[in-house]
């Protein structure tokens, strides 16, 4: 074990900047593994109605202890100061049990990062929601992210094995990585010619006509033919649950917009919220939307770089550059294309 | 490490139930527990009836899969009639009473949204009275939103802050405390912080609790006021039973103590019960402790272990339950290294040890003190008697300064107040009165290491112990305070002079002497023995 980094001498990140919520928490996490870099983090989640970590911060903050054999404290529930200070990240099988509310795909965000960058290849498997609100659906990470993460040397697998739905959960992401051994650079300045969309509309032990209801919202919205909407029934659902998304297939990039059924709320007003990001972004010509933007950073920043072409910065990419350049790094925005410079030189290995 | 949150609960056979996924809609209490995002719960201990048993597995089930870091607990509580109080309390009480708690390492919560009403009455009266040692969860369902996770409130019970609930709880606390201090408004914060872990004390708990300070702190009346208390809250329905262990000696201390059967030994003629047994279902306050013989001890410490104890020449054992308050102004870790005291005996009577501070820790306190020590004068007199302005200032002037030693606490200002009531027949205490009282306090504590005005306890000395514990305060202060006079005078007639020196001038003749006298033989005391003490004592 190497000593531990007194407090005072620790990188210390103001939690309540940008977003302000659990996004700059799972970004640090997945840096400080990275880079062995020991943080500490106050007001986190200073302005939200119940401040400090929540549950799924929890999970997250577990899960990188866990893999890097971190020394944490702080972590509790409703704590708005956290250090960590990681250990070595020890590659290998991984498996993860989150609550009704806490995402896969955000406990991913968290501890994916530093995989890539491991000696060795590691299989995580993370059980709870799949398709939650205020989380990227897994086919987000599937379709949109993985492929352009493995463009850049990685050797990314993800498997949905259940769905998971708010609030029974019970869903199943199974995720392999393979270390990038060499990265190389994205450069992903425009999106290239349309090559095909997708419409999908999942139901689990619900009524199929939602699913329907939402197919022809996305159809009349979006323009779609009728080979291109995919209704899918759950087999063996866990708990009741619905989610819309729609996938935009370029030359150089794939996107997904998604929305997540909920009581109360129409199959057309979910279907409404997927059909208007989509166009958003069908009429922006950028090549990373605003969601892809901001998750491509840290883990670009920890490969070899690279830069890409998107809309202007939301909070959640502002926040991302400010805590990357904490870590040493530095991310630039040039005419509209955000330009990621490599943080980690495989520094931990020399 | 935080300690691990464990919720006990009952299941909800209505609310909880559901098996279709529409269930999932739905908000279902004891699932809703694992569900908020900013409440970590490491176990449900959950009670379910029989005919639950479906449906306690589906709930455990259903707690897995939204919190997988939950463990639940099932617990098989069967009731044939849930309505029944008595039934249900018995049931409920039996679980806590056998459930491993640790309070070290986990907190606990009671759930008080499911169950029968009567169960759930239940479960918030043996969360108060700390058979759970617990704080109150309940859950709602969110009002216009579709959430199933719902709400929670958690009811700290010890913390008032619960609206009108609270209010009526803390307006009973304010007055119980008030009750404690005998409805003196002190002041001193170590004082009234003491008070305060006291009132908790004694209302929940009934173990011993000793009372340590040095004589005249107020260990007695503190002990009776705690009874009070009790009484008040319907805690107890005996008596309040004191003793001064320091005046039992020999066979008549455990026969006084525990009792003894007819023939028991010589001149017992008669059963008698013993203070233990008259206790029974109140409190017994031994003061002093300390000096109780070892035999009284061994057998005290069996009571207060079995409530159990053998009065003296009976071959049956009695039994009492009675709360212990026990009075020390001794160090008894002292008397136990010198082995007058035994350690076990120690250990369990002093699970609750307040030290009271002497009063001259807490000045701040002398002047609410003085206001109580007239207005009881007056209660006792039914004269009301007042300080002058200046003659109070002067008297606090004192009371708190550095000279004032207070060496008796609040005996010697019990008494230093009666004296000047009694000295002041217009109703006002002068400032001269308070001269002469201020200059007597210095001289006696200068002195003397001893309690109220004097080194000696001069009504003791002259008339025993025993026949002067039988003397009211009110007598014995003026008799005291004659004594003294009488010790320094040359003879009865210049005693009486200076003791009569106010009224004397106002009369046609004087017979001093004789009124002193008179006043003396009220009490069996001549002129010859107060002469012959003194000369003894030089």
């Amino acid at each position: 074990m190497t000593e531990r980094t007194s407090k005072n001498s620790m990188l210390h990140i103001d939690g309540a900047q940008g977003e302000g919520g659990g996004q700059i928490l799972r970004s640090s996490l997945a840096l400080s593994m990275a880079t062995g870099t020991p943080f500490r983090m106050t007001g986190i989640r200073a302005g939200r109605a119940k401040p400090g970590l929540m549950r799924q911060h929890l999970t997250c903050v577990q899960a990188a202890a866990d893999i890097s054999s971190a020394h944490v404290s702080g972590a509790v529930v409703g704590s708005t100061e956290i250090s960590f200070e990681p250990g070595p990240v020890r590659s290998g099988d991984y498996h993860f049990q989150i609550g009704t509310a806490g995402g896969t795909t955000l406990v991913l965000q968290a501890v994916l990062p530093a995989l890539l960058v491991a000696d060795g290849g590691s299989t995580i498997t993370v059980e709870g929601g799949t398709h939650n609100r205020a989380a990227p659906p897994f086919e987000f990470l599937e379709r949109a992210l993985v492929p352009i993460l493995n463009r850049a040397g990685a050797g990314l697998a993800v498997r949905l094995e259940r769905h998971g739905f708010y609030p029974a959960g019970g869903g199943r992401v199974v995720t392999t990585i393979d270390p990038a051994r060499a990265p190389t650079a994205i450069a992903l300045a425009e999106r290239g010619e349309r090559q095909g969309a997708r419409a999908t509309a999942i139901v689990s032990r619900l009524s199929p006509s939602i699913a329907h209801r939402e197919l022809k919202v996305l159809r009349d919205r979006l323009g779609l033919q009728p080979d291109e909407l995919e209704a899918v029934l759950v087999e063996r659902p866990i708990g009741p649950g619905n989610a819309a998304f729609v996938e935009l297939r370029y030359e150089h990039v794939t996107e997904v917009f998604s929305a997540v059924g909920e009581v109360g709320k129409s199959a057309e007003t979910v279907a409404r919220e997927v059909a208007d990001e989509a166009r958003d972004y069908i009429a922006a010509q950028v090549a990373a939307g605003p969601y892809l933007a901001d998750q491509l950073m840290v883990p670009l920043a920890l490969l070899a770089g690279g830069r890409y072409a998107t809309g202007p910065l939301t909070d959640h990419s502002a926040t991302n550059m400010a805590v990357i350049e904490a870590f040493g790094g530095r991310v630039a925005v040039q005419d509209g294309t955000l330009v990621v410079e490599q943080l980690l030189r495989r520094a931990r290995q020399a | 490490m935080a300690p691990k949150r464990v919720i006990f609960g009952l299941l909800g056979t209505t609310l909880d139930a559901g098996r279709g996924p529409k269930r999932w809609e739905r908000w279902r209490p004891t699932v809703s527990l694992t569900q908020h995002e900013d409440l970590v719960v490491d176990r449900v201990e959950l009670l379910y009836p029989r005919q639950g048993t479906t449906l306690a597995k589906q709930v455990a089930e259903d707690i897995a899969l939204v919190s997988p870091g939950t463990e639940v607990r099932l617990h098989l509580v069967d009731q044939r009639d849930p309505w029944d109080f008595e039934e249900v309390y018995t049931a409920l009480h039996d679980f806590a009473a056998s459930y491993p708690f640790d309070q070290e390492g986990e907190e606990y919560l009671v759930h008080i949204t499911t169950g029968t009403h009567v169960a759930q009455i239940c479960l918030f009266l043996l969360t108060e009275s700390r058979r759970f040692p617990a704080t109150l969860i309940q859950t709602s369902p969110k009002f216009k939103t579709n959430d199933p996770a719902g709400e929670y409130r958690i009811i700290d019970l010890d913390l008032s802050r619960y609206d009108t609930i609270a209010a009526r709880f803390h307006r009973e606390f304010t007055d119980n405390i008030a009750g404690l201090k005998s409805g003196i408004p002190t002041r001193n914060a170590a004082f009234n912080r003491l008070i305060e872990e006291l009132e908790h004390v004694a209302a929940n708990s009934v173990d011993p609790i000793l009372l340590s300070g040095p004589t005249g702190a107020g260990k007695s009346q503190l002990a009776r006021r705690i009874y009070e208390l009790k009484k008040h809250r319907r805690q107890v329905e005996g008596a309040f039973v004191e003793v001064n262990c320091a005046t039992l000696r020999g066979d008549a201390a455990m026969s006084t103590l525990f009792g003894h059967k007819k023939g028991a030994f010589t001149g017992a003629t008669t059963d008698r019960a013993g203070l233990l047994k008259s206790a029974h279902g109140g409190i017994l306050f031994l003061d002093e402790i300390g000096e109780l013989g070892v035999d009284e001890q061994a057998m005290l410490l069996r009571a207060l272990e079995e409530r159990r104890f053998l009065p003296l020449g009976s071959d049956v054992e009695s039994t009492s339950a009675f709360q212990l308050i026990a009075g020390s102004n001794r160090d008894l870790i002292v008397r136990v290294n010198e082995g007058h005291f035994r350690e076990d005996l120690l250990a369990r009577i002093n699970l609750w040890t307040f030290g009271l501070p002497a009063l001259r820790d807490r000045r701040e306190d002398i002047e609410p003190n003085l206001e109580y020590e007239l207005a009881q004068f007056a209660r006792r007199t039914g004269r009301m008697v007042r300080f002058t302005t200046e003659a109070r200032n002067r008297y606090l002037r004192f009371a708190t300064g550095p000279d004032a030693l207070w060496r008796g606490n609040f005996r010697d200002l019990s008494a230093s107040v009666t004296r000047m009531a009694t000295l002041s027949p217009s109703g006002r205490i002068s400032e001269e009165t308070v001269t002469v009282e201020t200059g007597r306090l210095a001289e006696a504590w200068r002195h003397r290491d001893g309690t109220a005005g004097h080194g000696r306890d001069g009504c003791a000395e002259l008339l025993g112990a025993a026949r002067a514990g039988e003397l009211d305060r009110f007598d014995r202060v003026q008799l005291e305070d004659v004594l003294s006079v009488c010790r320094s005078s040359r003879s009865i007639s210049e005693a009486g002079r200076t003791l009569f020196a106010v009224s004397r001038t106002r009369k046609a003749s004087v017979n001093d002497a004789d009124r002193l006298r008179k006043y003396l033989a009220r009490f069996g005391i001549t002129w010859e023995m107060i002469a012959a003490d003194a000369r003894r004592q030089s």
